[in-house]
């Protein structure tokens, strides 16, 4: 039940960006209608505290809405660009804007969700892909699942997370790569991501 | 090949976010130039691109939406001044009058009708003066400061005049060359902790000067910093060291 990028019921990606670059309000807010409960959950995982929570969600937001015009498409969806940088802002209030050089280009293509299809059908889809994600991180084994934890949700390097779990550095890239790998196969199994 | 044996392994760590500063730049360089790691980063980066989604939801304050609402129609931060709006003897623009902006979090951005009204205030204070009957801000409500060029920015500078009370800034630089082609200047705020924020974009006048106003508060920052990045809207994060740069504390 894809949409197409005309759909009335929501605007795609691109749509919404151009809008956001021109200024327009309304789509600011659509934006957050859109993504605003994910990014809360986001910034709550990792910061723990409701308040500091709601100032990095904004700061992110404002982000997105300042740089709209410097979006690419073709670096990733605009969702992953506003969790990109409600994770960085999340992880510059719990440790420090020195502790890592940020990321915040994106990498990674957008997760099959893609933007065209309809606000109806994005929350099914959301809560979707949220339930495969759940369960491919439960599914992973507890260290490799830690790891990766302690990088993303809580800001640790690599040499951090070695230290604090007492194994070798390699192993700990290890287990980071493992993790990833089997995340990565198992949602694109599930259709989520591309291969 | 011994380069791609060693890089190749943290190439998850960087997707990741989890490499120590100093480790960066060469797994980029190597992803870069390595077919194979660039097929691992994108495979792999796909995967985190997805770890959001792993978080329990949670359901934000009503109020969040209207505040970042609000926040947002006073972030859109610089907006270059009319070369006729300027005050030469001085550059400063000494009409403003003064608003309390109160119920904000942490120093953050006014209400819509409250920053809608430092504007005006602003434009009002700007073009008719005396005849509108200044409100100049108390004397404790103006800090002013400079941004000293160095290196290839040596010649220039920029007086920084903060108007506490309104929660603006406004900046006049001087002595600025042309960023080139496909490039713009941008305004960096920088807290203690070395943080930069960006406050906007510019481009200066044939004669190297520009008044810009930042639209929100200097408060909870030490450094206002200047660099040059790419047109039309400048970037998330600065990608040099910046070379027109102050204290504002």
């Amino acid at each position: 039940m894809l949409v197409g990028p005309e759909a009335p019921e929501g605007l795609a990606d691109i749509e919404l960006v151009a809008q956001l670059a021109a200024g327009s309000q309304e789509a600011l807010a659509k934006l957050y209608d859109r993504y605003g409960r994910l990014a809360y959950s986001v910034a709550l995982r990792v910061l723990g505290d409701p308040g500091r929570a709601e100032d990095a969600v904004q700061e992110a937001f404002l982000k997105i809405w300042n740089h709209a015009s410097t979006f690419d498409v073709r670096r990733g969806s605009l969702r992953n660009w506003l969790m990109t940088s409600v994770r960085n802002r999340s992880i510059d209030y719990l440790r420090g804007r020195g502790a890592h050089e940020r990321q915040e280009v994106q990498l990674q293509p957008a997760l099959a969700e893609a933007s065209a299809r309809s606000d109806p059908w994005r929350e099914v889809s959301l809560s979707l892909e949220r339930d495969a994600v759940r369960e491919a991180m439960s599914n992973l084994p507890a260290e490799q699942r830690q790891a990766v934890e302690l990088a993303y949700f809580a800001g640790y390097s690599h040499r951090e997370i070695a230290d604090m779990t007492r194994v070798p550095l390699s192993t700990v890239k290890g287990r980071m790569r493992l993790a990833l790998e089997k995340l990565s196969s198992y949602l694109q199994g599930k259709g989520l991501i591309d291969g | 090949m011994a380069e791609h044996d060693e890089l190749e392994g943290s190439v998850a760590a960087w997707v990741l976010g989890a490499l120590e500063a100093g480790e960066i730049a060469a797994v980029r360089a190597h992803v870069e130039g390595c077919p194979i790691c660039q097929a691992t980063a994108l495979r792999l980066g796909r995967a985190v691109g997805a770890l959001p989604l792993a978080v329990e939801d949670a359901t934000p304050p009503a109020a969040l939406r209207d505040r970042i609402l609000t926040a947002a129609a006073t972030s859109r931060e610089l907006l270059p001044m009319p070369a006729n709006l300027r005050t030469p003897a001085q550059g400063i623009l000494p009409a403003v009058r003064s608003t309390k902006v109160s119920g904000q979090r942490h120093g953050w951005v006014p209400a819509y009708a409250i920053a809608a009204s430092v504007v005006v205030a602003l434009a009002v204070g700007l073009v008719a003066g005396d005849a509108l009957g200044r409100q100049s801000p108390p004397p404790a409500a103006v800090v002013r400061s400079t941004l000293v060029g160095h290196q290839g920015l040596a010649g220039a500078q920029a007086n920084v005049i903060d108007l506490r009370s309104d929660g603006v800034a406004l900046v006049d630089f001087n002595g600025l060359p042309q960023p080139g082609s496909g490039k713009v200047y941008e305004v960096w705020l920088i807290t203690a902790g070395g943080r930069a924020d960006p406050a906007g974009v510019f481009v200066p006048d044939p004669d190297g000067s520009k008044f810009v106003l930042v639209g929100r508060s200097l408060a909870g920052y030490a450094q206002m910093a200047v660099t040059v990045e790419v047109a039309p809207s400048g970037t998330l994060a600065p990608t040099q060291q910046p070379q027109l740069y102050g204290s504002i504390a």
